[in-house]
Parts: structure tokens; sequence; C-alpha cells
């Protein structure tokens, strides 16, 4: 009941919170939603599922390019998302089979590689992506008569895809399917032998991991109106990474405040000018030393402090 | 009572002229790639800034300058633009790279807000946006005059270019090859490099192979640093030709003598044989001490550039200074803070002269002055 009392005022405050806002303040909720997307993307793979990936940001960009190429071209972004979850999830299945193989740091080393071929892609191939130039002009969406163009307006757009995105996320953990990545994060051995099919649900959290990623890169490039390679290097994966166990892996509302201690707390910090950076950076070196579980973990943590002596109390 | 109300409307003037003062943040590169000249332009700014609030500010408004760091990354440049605009700025400073530009321009360009930048990538002044300024030569103007100087002054046939793969050495590289081509001079090894790279060996020994008559090097400072220690360690005897980075006193400081015998063509230089120049150098060194680069002049001449048009239009209208500083020619004895004579064309390129310069003994040396190009 108080889970669902506090979704209530999370959704109430997002809604209401652009009205107080100046456009730069909206355009930081929008990143900050789209970011969410992205890290709920990844909190399935990692977070649930337990397979370390370094390539979410990858998959961003080449949800965003697919958003900048039809868009620009005159197509609509819806059919841009049909074509990234689409693409996104087809290659986020094959780069599973080498999950399948090899794990934790490994893993992360082939899931780097990854990033470091799509980097190159998008940098090279000018043909198709613009190269180093980057495309720029990317028109935001109109909906059934709804432009998007205004600040306010695109949050909403944004919001929306987040409410969605969150509600599938929230009901596929529920599912059996979010049982079985539990499993085979806590012990693949035990899973398989109870009749888990490893190898399929390793390759679906990939391919779904990934495709909420294309998800988010489709946002994206409507939302900074101008795209090129390097703002999806490694830094955003690593960024991504980040934010989700800020926020507390595998804990459904940890891609929320993890995104919101990225995108949202440097700009609060920007107040201490020249070392807005470096109190960011400590920030997190402290949360972390202290509370590997991230942010909900130290919810949890409190929770239980408590508990206790409440109970001795009866 | 009569001394009260009198008292009571002095401290109203008082409070209304603390009030009068006009917004031009800066939103530059301080931390990342681009920190090295971000801080130079940035501080070049502030000096300006100080001496012309010192002096009783523009139109006896005192300009207010919020600094704001893009982390040399385009997507937060774009944000800290966008909080610029919404406190209502009369110009914006900034950004330095090419790419966070691209990106930002066009809010500014929405806005209305003239944006003074340090950008140098040939296309920024090409896509019909009328708010945007250079405060240097853009790629095209500058390749033009390392062409003729490679033509004439070295007298070579053949060429090879090594060039940072971003949007800055990718324009820069292909401004170039169009003019080597106009030129008969053929490009006999074309060698793309990573920013942030750290070794160069590789690329060496593909340049030492190529045998060109000159070696056209075109990457950010510290990589053009790191080049040329290695370009010395292999003794490579070809001359090695830049265009204003390469030698740039930060590139003189971080490769040493390695940098000595490189030559090219500079846009704007700290140590250009124009005494307010000098002049200018000495005050930076004093203030901050470091000895400034050709940002450092971006942002000092962009700020006065902007108190000069704004003191002809005599208010303060944004679309006004714009349209002023279109096909403007400032001379130092109209404002001696211009340094040198610069005139903005229709598209906000800027023409001034410009100079052949050459790294002797640990410093930059400038051999010939060129004329201004609409001269």
């Amino acid at each position: 009941m108080m889970k669902k009392l506090a979704i209530l005022v999370a959704a109430v405050a997002l809604i209401a919170a652009p009205f107080g806002l100046k456009p730069y303040g909206i355009y930081l909720l929008s990143l900050w939603a789209v970011m969410t997307i992205a890290a709920i993307g990844l909190n399935l793979t990692l977070g649930y599922a337990g397979q370390i990936s370094l390539a979410q940001g990858s998959f961003v960009g080449i949800g965003a390019y697919i958003a900048a190429l039809l868009t620009t071209q005159g197509w609509p972004l819806g059919l841009a998302f049909a074509a990234a979850i689409v693409l996104c999830f087809a290659i986020g299945w094959l780069l599973g089979y080498p999950a399948l193989r090899v794990a934790h740091h490994y893993l992360a080393f082939v899931t780097l590689s990854f990033a470091t071929l799509v980097f190159l892609v998008l940098r090279n191939e000018e043909w198709l992506t613009k190269g180093v130039y980057g495309i720029s002009g990317i028109p935001r969406p109109t909906l059934a008569g709804w432009s998007t163009k205004a600040p306010l307006d695109f949050y909403f757009f944004c919001l929306l895809i987040l409410a969605l995105v969150a509600a599938a996320a929230g009901w596929m953990i529920r599912s059996p399917w979010g049982r079985a990545f539990t499993a085979l994060r806590e012990n693949p051995i035990r899973a398989s032998s109870l009749g888990v099919d490893t190898r399929r649900y390793t390759l679906m959290a990939f391919a779904i991991g990934s495709a909420l990623g294309g998800i988010a890169g489709v946002l994206y490039a409507p939302l900074v109106q101008f795209i090129e390679p390097t703002a999806f290097a490694l830094g955003l994966s690593l960024n991504l990474l980040l934010m989700v166990i800020v926020g507390g892996a595998g804990r459904f509302f940890g891609p929320f405040l993890g995104a919101a201690v990225s995108v949202l707390l440097p700009e609060w910090l920007r107040f201490s000018e020249g070392l807005y950076l470096m109190l960011y950076a400590v920030f997190v070196m402290l949360l972390l030393a202290f509370c590997p579980s991230g942010l909900l973990g130290l919810g949890a943590r409190a929770r239980k402090s408590w508990k206790p002596s409440s109970k001795s109390a009866n | 009572m009569r001394s009260f109300v009198s008292v009571v409307l002095a401290l109203f003037a008082v409070g209304a002229a603390a009030q009068q003062t006009v917004n031009m943040p800066i939103v530059i590169e301080l931390s990342g790639a681009g920190a090295v000249s971000g801080t130079n332009f940035r501080d070049g700014a502030v000096l300006a800034i100080d001496e012309i609030n010192a002096k009783g500010g523009i139109l006896g408004r005192k300009i207010v300058a919020p600094q704001s760091d893009t982390q040399s990354n385009p997507g937060i440049s774009r944000a800290q633009v966008q909080k610029a605009i919404d406190s209502d700025p009369y110009v914006i400073l900034g950004p330095v790279f090419s790419g966070s530009v691209k990106v930002n321009m066009v809010l500014a360009q929405q806005a209305e807000v003239p944006q003074i930048t340090g950008a140098e990538a040939a296309e920024i002044t090409q896509m019909g946006n009328p708010y945007i300024f250079r405060t240097s030569f853009g790629q095209q103007m500058s390749m033009p005059k390392i062409a003729n100087y490679i033509r004439d002054g070295l007298k070579a046939k053949t060429v090879a270019v090594l060039w940072v793969n971003n949007d800055f050495g990718k324009g820069g590289r292909d401004t170039f090859t169009k003019e080597m081509a106009a030129r008969g001079i053929k490009v006999v090894a074309d060698v793309p490099t990573e920013s942030g790279q750290v070794d160069f060996a590789a690329d060496v020994v593909k340049l030492k192979g190529a045998n060109a008559d000159a070696i056209f090097v075109y990457t950010n400072e510290e990589e053009s640093a790191r080049f040329l220690r290695e370009a010395r360690k292999q003794g490579v005897t070809k001359p090695l030709i830049g265009e204003t980075t390469l030698l740039g006193q930060k590139v003189i400081d971080m490769a040493g003598d390695a940098a000595n015998g490189a030559r090219g063509h500079v846009g704007l230089s700290a140590d250009a044989p124009v005494p307010a120049v000098l002049a200018w150098k000495q005050k930076f060194l004093k203030r901050f001490g470091y000895v400034p680069d050709h940002n450092g002049i971006k942002g000092y001449t962009g700020v006065y550039a902007v108190k000069y048009a704004t003191g002809k239009i005599g208010k303060f209208d944004r679309k006004l200074l714009a349209k002023t500083l279109h096909g403007l020619t400032i001379t130092p004895k109209q404002e001696p803070g211009i340094l040198m004579e610069t005139t903005w064309d229709a598209h906000g390129d800027i023409d001034r002269v410009s100079f052949l310069a050459e790294v002797v003994d640990g410093k930059q040396k400038i051999v010939q002055t060129l004329p201004k190009l609409g001269k």
C-alpha cells in the first residue's frame, strides 16, 4: 500500500515538476527520462540476470542513429521505434552468445570490444552516418496532431514512453521470466537443474536489455537534435553502468534514482563552480564504499536497522 | 522629512544603478578534452570583462559573466546554453569545440541571441545562422593560406597529411585536401589518428615511408606535442607544417626541443609582431601566471567586439547587434581592445592579417605577415 502511494506521489511530482521550470530544467528532466529507460534495460541484463555489459551506450547509439537517419528523411518516429527495437533485440541476442561461454570481467571485455566496434562503425562508415560531422536538424515528432516541438511537450512524450517501458519491465520482472532471470544470476547451475533454459534466458536478457537501450536512443536523437559518434563512446556505457549500480542493481526503482544522480546531481553541484565534478566523484566513491548495494540498498539498510528495535519494543 | 525622502530616493538610485548590468554568460570547455582551449578562451574573456567593468562597463552597465563548463561534451553544452538563454543574455560567449557549437548554435539562433564562438570548423558559418560569429579564421579561410605557403614557400610537389579523427581534424583535412588538389599538389599519405592518442610511432613510420616533400600535421594540442616528440625521435627531416595549433605556445611547452623547426600558418598568435598583442600577452601572463595561446586572444577580442558594436548602436538590442556585426570592421584606433584590425563578413566569418611562423629555440617566431584576404 505504502509503495503504491509512493509511486503515485512520484508520478504526480514528475507531471507537475516541469511547470515550475525553465527550458533548461525541462531539458535535464527529459534527459533523465531517456537515460532512465536505457538504465532500466541495463538493469534487466545486469541487475536481474547478472550479465555485465559495457555496451548499453552502443545500443542507445544504434537507436539514436536509426531515429536520426529515418526522421531526417521524413519517416515517422514510430517506424524508428519499431526498427530500433527489432535491430537492437537481434544484435543484443547475438551479443549474448559470448555470454554463454564467458562470465564476469571476461564478459565485460567482450562487450567492451563490441562498444568500440560500434563507435568505429558510426565514425568511419561516413556514407551512412556522416562520420564525425554528425547529423543535425533532427525533428521532434508530431503524434496525432500533438506537436512535441516545445520542451514541455517533448518532456511529456519522454515521460509517456518511460511509463510504458517501466510498466512493461515491472510486469516482466514479476512474470516467470523475471524469476528465471534472477535464478540465472543467483545460481545458474541450480537454475538449469530446475529446468530453466539458461541458454535462452541469457540471450533473452541481453536482447531485451539492448532493445530498451535502442528505445532510449530513439528518444535521445530528437531530444538533443544533433548526434555524433563520440556521444555513444565507452563513456556513456560506463555512465549507464554507474546509474544502475548507484541506484541499486537488481532493484526496480534503482535506475530511476541512479539516472537522477548521474544526470541531475552534477548540475545541482554547479554552485561550487570549478569543484563540481570533484564533489560528484567524492559522493559516488563514498556511496559505493559505504553502501555497495546503491541508494536503494541504503534505504533497505536503514529500514532494517529500524525494525529490530521496534520488535524488541514488542 | 525632506532629507529623509532624498535619502530614500538616493538609495533607490543606487539600487537601480546596481541592477543595470548586462548578462554575457560564458559557456566553455573547462574540463575534458577541450580544457586547454576553453580555459584560455575563458581567461581571455574574463580579462577583457574586468577591464571594461573597471572603466564603467558598456554604456554604463557592468558586465556579468556567469561561467558554465560543457565538459567538452556536446549534450552537456546544449543544456548549458539552454541555461544561459533562460537567463536572458545579451550575448553568449563560447564554446570552442565545433561539435558543441553545432549542437547549441540552433538554440541561440531560435532565441535570437548572438553567439561569439571560438570554433573553427568550416560548416558552422555555412548553415545560414545570422547569430553566429567567429573569433578566428574558419578552416575555409586558413587552409588556402597554408596551401599557398606549401606551394610557394616550400615549393612542394607532394605532401603527407596527419590529422585527428574528430570533427575539427576531419573538417580541416577535407578542406586541406581540396586546396591541395586545386594547386596540383599530390597527397601521398593520409593518416588519421585518434583524439587522445599517446603513441605515434606507427604513424611516423608511415609518414616516413611516404617520403613526401612536406608533412602537414592537424591535431589538437596534446596530440601535436606527442607527435612532434615521436617525429624527432625517429629523425624525420622533411618540413613539419602546421596550422595555428602545431605552433601554439601550449604545444611548444609540452613538446620541448622537439618543436623546434616546426613551421606553418598562424591565424592568431600571442607572439604576433604587433605591439598591442605583445602588451596583451604580458598583461595576461601577469594576471593568470601562464603564457596564453591563440584561444586567449579569441575570448579577449570577442568581448571587445561586442563592446564596440554596442557602443556604436547606443543601446542593448540583440538583433541589432547581430546586424551591426555583419560587415563591421573594427580598427585598434576605434577600439584598442580589438588588438588587430578585424572584419566580420555576412556569414559571421572573420578576416584579419595572419602570420607565417617557425618555432626557433622553443619560441614561436613570426617570419612573415600575410595581409587580410579582403585587401
